[in-house]
């Protein structure tokens, strides 16, 4: 940001004390799920807060060989990237069509899409799950794929359709009296301007997917995701605290390598969209 | 200017019936159509099928394993009667208060980082983290950092101030529950805050940098107002979150007490269905959930469209 | 294995989509009574099974196999009583000894006389339960049961009262409404940091897992004593804790219930008994090879000193009630006719009043 008065760097520098101490209390869960991870259970029951003094790498053998999380981080990685694919590519072409096409039911659309949003997922677990059945698509990742298509679909549509909102009009006119189709037009201007709400879909869309538990416990019986392998290593009265630390470790670690590793990009990549004019 | 001016001149009868179609008009409706087929195909099929379905229940008695009867509006009416019910409402009720401080908070820290904040780069990455824990660690943590002898009484009593049971005291519990899920999610809500800054023209605010505009007037007048759709869209988006997906956390954190302190409409339907077995009565819960919450985006976006004039 | 806090919620979705597994793992209880309708009688492979009571349908048909016994007994730390000047070796014996057991641990400073963790509701379940044992009839155990005797009576409201009183009379840690049952409650008292709890039998907060941290000759175990008890001392509230239920729609019943019937088997809960630490509700099972004395003790009460489990036997909707007016009495936010006027009525509701 060019040419901040004095006065107001120094405002600035203030205000990044109080920002400094939360992001101090973000980081403490990551030193938390380590530090527990590399305890003993017996431990970390006599002792929560304490620096690990025992060293072990038990937990995270087992959290992986436990709960087989060899052959399920696989099955994550497929389902999470064919579906946050297919998210980004559907939402980007609804989200131009709801913000900048005139169309009739536009708005009648729009509100189904947005009215999907805020159905609660416990009471549609069974007819979905019929639905599921119905389709042949009981325990396929393909299945799975298109229900985490289906479920992050409302969110991620309207997503675009309020970035695209916000873009001058004028950028899409003056593309078409240049002669370029709708189709042109999404791939050369509404793409690359989507560019930041779509990394953030793509991380935020990357989370849930890989987080999920419900959805994959009904869709994906036979086989497993990660986050299904993690959730069962807690017992049904006692968390064995470090097993499932390790296995949350084991889970969010490609995640926050990913994140971190391409912060540069990802930080570049929605200052890029930054609209000339 | 028109894209395709030989269409629009391809029927000549139609054109008089009507006003005169907007060139490229026709090409714009085809495009539409096949831009939005997957998604409302998916949604269809996927969510608002199991809805109809899920309403049809709500009048119904499933119990159990029972063959479902017609029952018309007697969950509804039960409803009215349920103390829990009432309490889950009364909860969401102060739940909907604090929405402006989810709101303002990550638009506020990500205003600050997209103007320069030092250590910007740094907050913006680590910020994400809690969102990326499972609410069980977070859960893990907070019971011990909220518990009767845990660090947040230890730290006020050192300052004079006495303990309190912050999760399992009544007038509390729901706030502390608030406080914890939204440092659990801002971050998301920030990153599409940044997203949206984005969008924010650069020579606008440099413009009025040299017109001598202070810090506060620039947000007031120029990232204030090229948000809105975005603010709009955490509104609505954030509401919904507040009221669909903290389960994770009240589960391990409060398990909707003490007494029905932290019990709000998703853990009421949780219990209704998994725990009760009544599918019927908890179809009827998450149809009043979803009219309320349909309710809610409804005036957040009239008051967000009345606001920006469209 | 299936993450626990959605396991009833998928298998309803399942059973009510035609797809549910052939076998499956049931709560003794309100949770097997609820799915009743989806399972098979399995009465002709019970025998020589105890703890049957809680997955018997009204018509009195055994629908699922109990694995292990479940129930409450006080476990306490010796060290504990000896620093309080008490004598480790005697525990209280009626509720007279209990209180002053309780003044001696208080007066000592050191401790809460038991450690609670109510946010689930689950100590207010065991305590409903501990209690009852010993102040109720089998047939005011029934009547409970049926609905008949309400929570305002008396028996019941008594229980109520106790509730209250043990927390005005300081045994409990503050915090109790906001410290989870499972693991916190125990670990508390497994890091020694409270003289007594009220524990389980089998599969976790049990003899075995408390020995690991206290040691066998430190942990002593007691059952629960009431005032007014109806027999000369005090009861063991026991029921069937873990059932395996045979899907009534599998198209694999007979295999499903050769499983069942294996699992449940003498031979496989021998190990099980071993390794977990569980009381088996198969009595074939040798358990001469338990070194444990606390669970030596326990064993000798299963027969004579055995009583209903209270809260096992109400329905879910009352179960989830008690849950939350428990927290209210703890918090001093409603008061005992209150409560049980309350609970009346869910009682009154949920056997279709």
């Amino acid at each position: 940001m060019a040419r901040t008065s004095h006065r107001e760097r120094r405002l600035l520098r203030i205000l990044s004390i109080p920002m400094f101490l939360l992001a101090l209390t973000c980081v403490y869960p990551i030193f938390f799920s380590v530090n527990n991870a590399l305890k003993t259970n017996r431990n970390y029951i006599l002792d929560r807060f304490g620096v690990v003094s025992d060293f072990t790498f038990d937990n995270f053998v087992q959290a992986w060989t436990r709960s087989n999380l060899d052959s399920y981080f696989w099955n994550s990685v497929i389902v999470t990237v064919g579906a946050v694919a297919l998210l980004l590519l559907v939402s980007s072409l609804a989200g131009f069509a709801l913000a900048v096409l005139r169309f009739p039911m536009r708005k009648l659309v729009f509100i189904v899409i947005l009215a999907s949003l805020m159905i609660p997922v416990q009471v549609v677990l069974v007819p979905f799950y019929q639905t599921i059945i119905g389709l042949g698509l009981l325990n396929t990742r393909i299945g799975l794929i298109l229900s985490y298509t289906a479920f992050f679909l409302p969110f991620s549509v309207y997503l675009m359709t309020a970035f695209y909102a916000g873009l001058p009009r004028e950028l899409v006119e003056a593309a078409r009296i240049d002669g370029a189709r709708l189709l042109q037009v999404w791939w050369t201007i509404m793409l690359p301007l989507g560019k930041p709400a779509l990394i953030t879909l793509g991380i935020l869309n990357t989370l849930y997917c890989w987080n999920d538990v419900l959805i994959s416990l009904l869709v994906l019986q036979d086989e497993r995701t990660l986050m299904v392998g993690i959730a069962a290593l807690r017992g049904e009265y006692t968390t064995n605290v470090p097993l499932l630390s390790a296995g949350i470790v084991l889970a969010a670690a490609p995640i926050v390598i990913l994140y971190v590793v391409f912060q540069r990009r990802i930080v570049n990549g929605i200052a890029v969209g930054a609209v000339k004019g | 200017m028109a894209a395709d001016p030989a269409r629009t001149t391809a029927r000549p009868g139609a054109a008089p019936r009507r006003r005169r179609v907007r060139p490229g008009a026709r090409e714009e409706r085809r495009f539409a159509a096949l831009f939005l087929l997957p998604a409302v195909l998916l949604v269809v099929v996927f969510r608002i099928w199991p809805l109809a379905w899920g309403f049809w229940l709500s009048l119904t008695d499933a119990e159990g394993l029972a063959e479902p009867n017609f029952i018309g509006l007697e969950n509804y009416v039960e409803m009215a009667g349920d103390p829990n019910f009432l309490a889950s409402m009364k909860n969401t009720g102060i739940l909907l208060l604090t929405l402006p401080v989810w709101i303002m908070l990550p638009m506020i820290l990500a205003t600050l980082i997209h103007l320069g904040v030092p250590g910007g780069k740094l907050y913006r990455s680590v910020y994400f983290f809690p969102a990326v824990l499972s609410s069980v660690i977070v859960g893990s943590i907070f019971n011990v950092v909220l518990r009767y002898d845990g660090a947040l009484n230890a730290g006020l009593e050192f300052f004079g101030i006495p303990a309190l049971d912050w999760l399992g005291n009544g007038s509390t519990a729901l706030l502390s529950l608030i406080t914890v899920q939204l440092w659990a999610t801002f971050g998301m809500s920030l990153l599409i805050f940044l997203a949206g800054l984005a969008t924010v023209s650069q020579e606008m605010i440099e413009a009025a940098r040299l017109d001598g505009a202070k810090l506060w007037a620039l947000w007031a007048f120029i990232i204030l107002p090229s948000l809105r759709p975005i603010i709009e869209f955490v509104a609505v988006v954030t509401t919904i979150g507040v009221l669909t997906n903290m389960f994770g956390l009240i589960y391990v954190l409060t398990a909707g007490g003490p007494g029905t302190a932290t019990t709000l409409p998703e853990f009421l339907i949780w219990l209704e269905q998994g725990q009760m077995n009544r599918p019927g009565y908890a179809a009827a819960l998450s149809m009043v959930l979803f009219v309320l919450m349909a309710g809610i985006a409804w005036i957040q976006i009239r008051i967000m469209s009345r606001n920006s004039g469209i | 294995m299936q993450p626990n806090d959605q396991y009833y919620t998928l298998l309803g979705t399942a059973l009510s989509s035609g797809q549910g597994p052939d076998l499956f793992l049931l709560n003794g209880g309100a949770q097997a009574r609820a799915r009743m309708d989806a399972l098979t009688d399995v009465t002709a492979s019970a025998d020589g099974l105890v703890g049957l009571a809680e997955f018997e349908s009204p018509e009195g048909a055994v629908m699922a196999l109990p694995i292990t016994i479940q129930g409450f007994v006080v476990y306490y730390n010796k060290a504990r009583y000896e620093e309080a000047g008490l004598d480790p070796d005697a525990p209280p014996q009626t509720w007279e000894e209990l209180v002053s057991v309780c003044e001696a641990i208080t007066a000592a400073g050191e401790v809460p006389c038991f450690s609670l963790g109510n946010k689930e509701g689950f100590a207010a379940e065991f305590f409903l339960s501990a209690i009852a044992a010993s102040t109720l009839t089998d047939e005011q155990h029934s009547a409970f049961a049926a609905g008949d005797l309400a929570w305002s009576s008396p028996e019941i409201s008594e229980i109520l009262s106790l509730w209250v009183e043990t927390n005005d009379m300081g045994w409990y840690p503050r915090g109790a409404n906001s410290t989870a049952k499972f693991m916190d409650e125990y670990e508390q008292f497994m890091r020694g940091d409270a003289a007594n709890t009220i524990g389980l039998l089998s599969d976790v907060a049990h003899w075995k897992q408390f020995e690991d941290f206290l040691g066998a000759e430190g942990l002593g175990v007691y059952r629960h004593p009431a005032p007014d008890m109806v027999s000369d001392h005090p009861m063991m509230p026991v029921a069937g804790g873990i059932g395996y239920g045979v899907n009534a729609a599998s198209a694999k019943a007979d295999l499903a219930l050769e499983l069942a019937q294996t699992l449940a088997a003498a031979g496989p809960i021998q190990t099980f008994v071993n390794d977990a630490g569980v009381v088996p509700a198969n009595t074939m099972v040798d358990t001469s090879g338990l070194s444990s004395p606390a669970a030596g003790t326990i064993l000798g009460w299963l027969d004579g000193s055995s009583a209903q489990m209270a809260h096992a036997n109400v329905t879910a909707e009352e179960l989830a009630e008690w849950h939350r007016q428990s927290q209210l009495l703890l918090n001093g936010e409603t008061t005992v006719a209150d409560a049980a006027a309350r609970m009346d009525e869910v009682q009154a509701a949920a056997h279709g009043g």
